[in-house]
């Protein structure tokens, strides 16, 4: 099947069409097949990936016998360590020295067997029968070794792709806890999760997607922990991505998420390997893809986004006292300029009476409404972070004081906008760089303005009204079968403890009951 | 059936939802009309009886509509006492419904318009309010169940830190004597403060969407006594700081309450804003019931697809909190709404309980 | 499984009618600074000041009666930038514009007519001269303050006895006199002379009620107050029938028992001179008596404290003696306090404004209901027993004084 798609691949190109004769067609055949002549051979996978700069083909003769053989790899892709210390010698050199008693006797050929079985010691050999999965496996990184007289080439295992070091992430520090972050490459990722003690029942399912650029994609759960329904539903959902290509995770999360209509995430990423252990233990499942070093989590409710943790990796009264302060935080970065606008516009008899005094002494003066100012304070605020992060490094974080300190001071002298509202805008702009998941922040970030329209109209009811509205969405949002809002609601006492508060590790005894796992208790 | 199996509420949501539905507009208006009718500051007894007898009759409906599990009651009463005059009964409650939807939507207009809103057409207030009501329940029991259920500890938290700041003008004196004029006028504002109750009927189409069913005497139960706490303590600190000749000339005592204090130095000196919030979210969440409950019952009575139904009953629902031209009016129409859902809901599920006992073992009761 | 959109098309659509409805107006957005703030109202009796003659005889004035004066007190932007942008101590910090008319809400808002309109959200004080208060029903003058929802319940009521106006003047750059009397009704826990703050709802509980009750008086001269004395407004005809002065008041305060501090003087009986009793805490029992037809009332006040005070040589405070002597002397003081009280308010006044009334309501109900009517008439002539009781504490850190 594969060859003949190939085939008309091919034929639609231009290269040669159908309607060519069967010579034609069997000649097609041969040429995928390696021939008996190693020159024609050579020419054939010349002509196939020869024009690329980084193939590079090194003749040579096994041992002292004569025969001719070739090796042919990517440079950059290959481990050129293996080759130079391990293949090359083992064909040349080390090959003499072995059978240079047997040496008169191998004329003409050498089977492909004996080198792989007898001669060849490193770890991946397998054969390959055709040119153009030879082609496909050099390109990946394998190196070829075409031999004189043989029917078939041998393809060995010497990807290395060039990867960064092992560093902490940078969207996800910690105070305490472990500063390893994944990388781009999948084995090294998936080498995390393995590492981590889970062995027998840690299952790593592998996918292909993106139907133009092949990536792989692994799908990580616990065996026995994890609901099968939902690795169904998963996996399920992988197979019906339909892309042609899949450059980073949040493609992936994008195409298999709920409702992409909501502002909230309902998938999680991550870059920290202990963040994923964690999630799988509790009955998730992890997905990491090929060429990212951000994994993703499923399914993700809205505490899960306010956490991290290192909530668990330090005590339980600073646990607790970091997590409420991450709860205030989010409402305030959610609501206070809505509040600011409600009150200032609309109800000034709410607020206590010196204060009223102090905001209309500050005020006076200010040409534009409430809602203009907060406005144009927050939507500056929004360019600069957004600038910020495009800046080259030592200018970045000068930028940002500059941007806040100056142009705040500069607005305020100018009468522009008024001191209160600098302090507003800047308490929720701190607030929402508290919560531990960027794309949660954002979120609130977002959502901020419909809020702050609907107090500019309707005052602090609208704000209620806006409150209203967005607990009902967040109700109805499900991620993955699992309500976006427990454990709130339905009321489940028990998975309170780790709600809001961090209880004592010596208490949280159950998994999570939401997950509908198999093995619900923690501890022994 | 309608109902799709994934659509189950637990327990605790079953007397959540019953507990949002009673509170309501009777926070705010309780204090008065009980102390109008009875005179003494003794109201808070008036208060305790009227949960009891609620009690009772959600008990009686509780049992009549567990004898037919996985129907509501518009389904099982054709059973009872056959089609015609079953449907006429479940349009009746539709139409009751309706107007308590109606009704919780014209108090919200009003009082916001009162007092946060002055300017604002009040088209425009009900209608976001409508709007956000249709969003929520177009999702199913299932999340209004949830919503209800975080409404709750907020409205809780709130209500208790606002009420229990009132303490300050707080005097004791204003609720002596007790029992200083005997049981009768005691007895006299029980029928008031009994309509202020008026919720637990909702349990008539919840019992088929529980997932225990037999727990639902105690989700009834605990549904009626929290409201029952509320209330008391309403009223003991709305009569203990505004003493009853002072109560029975405020339009919205409970609000009065909270204004009449200030504690400098807290965030807010003043804490009705608090209070408006709960009690928006309270009335929304009444109005949200209710709604839902009118729909299924016309999208069960004409067996198609509830969500037509839902769009379809919000002009009609603008239009009904049109009708009172004045807020007297708009007090009237309470009280009417009160005295239907007394034999309605008080009188007749006794009845039905009886015919359809009477009716005998064909039906399996869950015990 | 993922969410159904079925149902978001029409949602959209609704939405978005709503929304763009919306846009015609944030109708009741009324910036914070673009108010005036008003904290507090003096009503006097009718007087045009002189700016409103001005403006009337310039201008068309309206149709109004002149029965009293309003003066307003507010805080303009101008001001509250002044003030907190730090101007210069000489600049008043408020501003008190007056109108006159019958109508209290009119007056008001003709004041739209002359500045930015005035919110009443924040008004901490209103003050009524005793004047008004001896001509009008206080039901009739409190009608619009108590039905408008902007006037919060929790506003202070006091009386003056000259014209109210002067009572929110200051000389004191930097003050706001709304918030001075406001400060000063806080200070029950220092003195016994003067009332427990009434707010404006309670106020509206008592003249419903039809009981006779005080309103704290307030004396204004060349821009400073004082807090002095009471006025004595009658249940039935809501007008101000009499006035108790300050020791008249302290009475009252000991008879209700609702002191939370102060100071009693009184003096040695041997030697003349002066003791002074500071209270930490007062305590009193009133207990009615009914024998048939005849009611009598029984007062008991009990009272903690300590000697802050003394100009008696010799005295030896760390003997029990001489506390004992000094107890006595305090009681005395006491019982003289209470029996002048009594006396105005049974004989002079014949009002009941020390809640005698109240405690036969709870004590027994049904003996209440049937003289209810005419209470303050049947009171002037109900006999009173009181007993005192004091104990002194300790007296501070200094003792005795060498014979």
């Amino acid at each position: 099947m594969k060859m003949k798609e190939w085939k008309s691949k091919i034929s639609k190109k231009g290269k040669v069409t159908n309607n060519d004769k069967q010579e034609v067609d069997t000649s097609q055949d041969s040429t995928d097949q390696f021939t008996d002549n190693f020159i024609l051979n050579l020419e054939l996978v010349r002509e196939e990936i020869g024009h690329n700069w980084d193939v590079h083909f090194r003749e040579f003769n096994i041992g002292r016998t004569g025969i001719r053989s070739i090796v042919i790899f990517v440079d950059g892709l290959s481990d050129k360590d293996l080759i130079d210390k391990h293949i090359m010698p083992s064909l040349m050199v080390n090959f003499s020295a072995e059978y240079k008693h047997d040496l008169p006797y191998i004329k003409g050929s050498i089977s492909t067997e004996f080198i792989k079985n007898e001669v060849l010691s490193i770890s991946e050999v397998e054969k390959v029968g055709s040119i153009k999965e030879l082609a496909s496996k050099v390109l990946t990184g394998s190196t070829a070794l075409l031999i004189d007289g043989s029917l078939d080439a041998l393809i060995l295992g010497t990807t290395k792709l060039k990867t960064r070091t092992i560093e902490e992430p940078v969207s996800e520090a910690l105070v305490r806890g472990p500063r390893v972050g994944f990388t781009e490459s999948l084995s090294d990722n998936t080498s995390f999760l393995r590492g981590s003690g889970e062995n027998e029942n840690l299952s790593l399912v592998k996918f292909q997607v993106g139907k133009h650029s092949k990536k792989d994609l692994v799908v990580a759960y616990i065996k026995d922990i994890v609901d099968p329904e939902l690795v169904q539903e998963v996996e399920n959902r992988i197979k019906k991505i339909d892309i042609d290509n899949v450059p980073e995770s949040g493609y992936v999360e994008q195409l298999i998420e709920d409702n992409y209509l909501s502002p909230f995430p309902q998938v999680q990423n991550t870059e920290r390997p202990d963040r994923v252990i964690a999630a799988l233990m509790e009955g998730r499942v992890a997905i990491l893809l090929d060429g990212t070093p951000f994994a993703l989590i499923v399914p993700v409710t809205l505490s899960m986004m306010l956490q991290s943790p290192e909530d668990y990796y330090e005590r339980w009264i600073p646990g607790t006292f970091i997590r409420l302060l991450r709860y205030l935080a989010a409402v305030l970065a959610l609501f206070t300029p809505s509040l600011y606008i409600a009150f200032i516009s609309f109800h000034s008899g709410l607020i206590p009476t010196k204060l009223a005094i102090s905001i209309i002494g500050n005020r006076s003066g200010v040409p534009f409404p409430a809602l203009i100012e907060a406005l144009f304070m927050e939507i500056s605020i929004e360019i600069l972070r957004e600038a910020g992060l495009r800046l080259p490094k030592p200018i970045g974080p000068a930028m940002g004081i500059v941007g806040g300190l100056i142009i705040g001071e500069a607005a305020v002298q100018a009468g522009i906008v008024s001191p209160v509202l600098v302090i507003v805008v800047a308490l929720t702009a701190i607030s929402s760089f508290a919560i531990p998941q960027y794309s949660t922040g954002f979120t609130l970030r977002i959502l901020r303005y419909p809020a702050m329209f609907c107090a500019a109209t309707f005052g602090l009811y609208g704000v209620i009204v806006f409150f209203l509205f967005m607990t009902s969405h967040l109700v109805k949002l499900k991620s993955f079968g699992v309500p976006y809002l427990s454990p709130v609601v339905p009321y489940r006492l028990s998975e309170w403890k780790d709600l809001m508060v961090r209880m004592p590790l010596m208490m949280m005894k159950r998994r999570p009951k939401m997950m509908h796992t198999k093995n619900p208790i923690r501890k022994g | 059936m309608i109902l799709s199996p994934k659509d189950q509420i637990t327990t605790p949501q079953a007397a959540v939802i019953v507990i949002n539905f009673i509170l309501g507009s009777g926070l705010l208006t309780l204090p008065r009309s009980a102390t109008e009718k009875v005179h003494t500051p003794d109201v808070w007894i008036s208060v305790i009886l009227g949960g009891i007898l609620t009690m009772i009759a959600g008990v009686i409906m509780v049992k009549l509509s567990q004898k037919f599990p996985q129907k509501t009651f518009y389904q099982y009463c054709n059973e009872i006492i056959g089609k015609w005059v079953g449907g006429l009964l479940s349009l009746f409650i539709i139409c009751y419904f309706l107007l308590t939807s109606g009704f919780q939507l014209r108090s919200m207009a009003e009082v916001i318009s009162y007092l946060l809103l002055e300017g604002t057409p009040t088209w425009a207030i009900t209608m976001i309010f409508m709007w956000v009501g249709l969003y929520l329940i177009i999702g199913g029991i299932n999340p209004i169940a949830r919503l209800f259920e975080i409404i709750l500890p907020l409205t809780v938290i709130f209500f208790l830190v606002v009420v229990f700041m009132s303490i300050k003008i707080f005097e004791i004196d204003n609720l002596r004597p007790v029992l200083g004029e005997g049981v009768i006028p005691v007895l006299k504002g029980v029928k008031t403060t009994a309509l202020a109750f008026t919720g637990p009927e909702i349990m008539l189409l919840l019992i088929p969407f529980m997932n225990h069913p037999q727990k639902a005497v105690k989700a009834l139960l605990v549904g009626v006594s929290i409201p029952l706490i509320f209330y008391v303590i309403t009223v003991v600190m709305v009569i203990g700081a505004l003493s009853v000749e002072g109560v029975v000339t405020r339009t919205w005592p409970t609000l009065d309450l909270i204004r009449s204090f200030e504690v400098s130095g807290l965030i807010f000196e003043r804490f009705e804003s608090l209070l408006l919030v709960v009690w928006i979210m309270q009335i929304f969440s009444s109005f949200t019931i209710s709604y839902y409950a009118a729909a299924l019952g016309l999208a069960q009575l004409s067996k198609k697809s509830i969500h037509p139904f839902m769009f379809g009953l919000l002009p009609i629902l603008y239009i009904i909190a049109m009708i009172p031209k004045n807020i007297n009016d708009q007090f009237k129409i309470g009280d009417f709404i009160g005295n239907v859902a007394l034999w309605l809901f008080g009188l007749l599920p006794l009845l039905l309980l009886i015919i359809s006992r009477i009716k005998g073992g064909k039906y399996e009761t869950i015990t | 499984m993922k969410q159904s959109h079925n149902n978001i098309k029409p949602l959209f659509v609704t939405l978005s009618v709503i929304l763009i409805l919306s846009l015609t107006g944030c109708w009741s957005s009324h910036e914070i600074e673009e108010q005036n703030l008003g904290i507090g109202v003096a009503f006097d009796k009718g007087k045009e000041p002189f700016i409103e003659k001005e403006l009337n005889e310039q201008g068309e004035g309206y149709l109004k009666k002149d029965l009293f004066t309003s003066t307003y007190q507010i805080i303009t932007p101008q001001v509250a930038s002044s003030t907190t942008k730090q101007a210069g101590p000489q600049q008043k910090s408020y501003v008190n514009v007056s109108e006159t008319g019958d109508s209290v809400l009119q007056m008001a808002r003709e004041l739209s007519l002359r500045r930015q309109p005035l919110t009443s959200h924040h008004m901490k004080v209103i003050v009524i001269s005793e004047k008004l208060a001896k001509s009008y029903d206080l039901e009739q003058l409190f009608d619009q303050d108590l039905r408008d929802n902007d006037f919060r319940p929790s506003c202070l009521v006091l009386i003056t006895k000259g014209r109210a106006s002067n009572s929110l003047e200051t000389k004191t750059a930097g003050e706001i006199p709304a918030f001075r009397l406001l400060g000063i009704a806080e200070n029950t826990y220092r003195t016994t002379r003067i009332l427990p703050p009434m707010p404006l709802i309670k106020l509206e509980a008592k003249l419903k009620s039809g009981s006779s009750f005080l309103l704290q008086n307030v004396v204004s001269v060349n821009g400073e107050v004082k807090f002095a004395g009471a006025s004595v407004i009658k249940g039935k005809t809501h007008k101000m029938t009499g006035f108790l002065n300050e020791d008249e008041l302290e009475g009252v305060t000991w008879i209700t028992g609702k002191g939370k501090g102060g100071v009693l003087k009184s003096f040695d009986k041997e030697t003349g001179q002066l003791i002074l009793y500071e209270i930490e805490s007062m305590k009193s029992r009133i207990k009615p008596r009914v024998k048939g037809n005849n009611i009598s009332f029984d007062v008991t006040i009990e009272s903690e404290g300590r000697l802050s005070e003394t100009w008696v040589v010799p005295g030896d405070t760390f003997k029990n003696e001489f506390l004992k002597k000094a107890e006595k002397s305090s009681e005395k003081e006491v019982k003289r306090l209470v029996r002048n009280v009594l006396e105005k308010m049974q004989k002079e006044y014949q009002v009941d404004v020390a809640g005698f009334g109240n405690q036969l309501r709870i004590k027994n109900p049904k003996v209440w209901k049937k003289v209810k009517k005419n209470w303050d008439q049947t009171f002037s002539e109900t006999p009173i027993n009181y007993h005192v009781k004091l104990t002194i504490n300790d007296y501070g850190t200094s003792g005795s004084s060498k014979k």
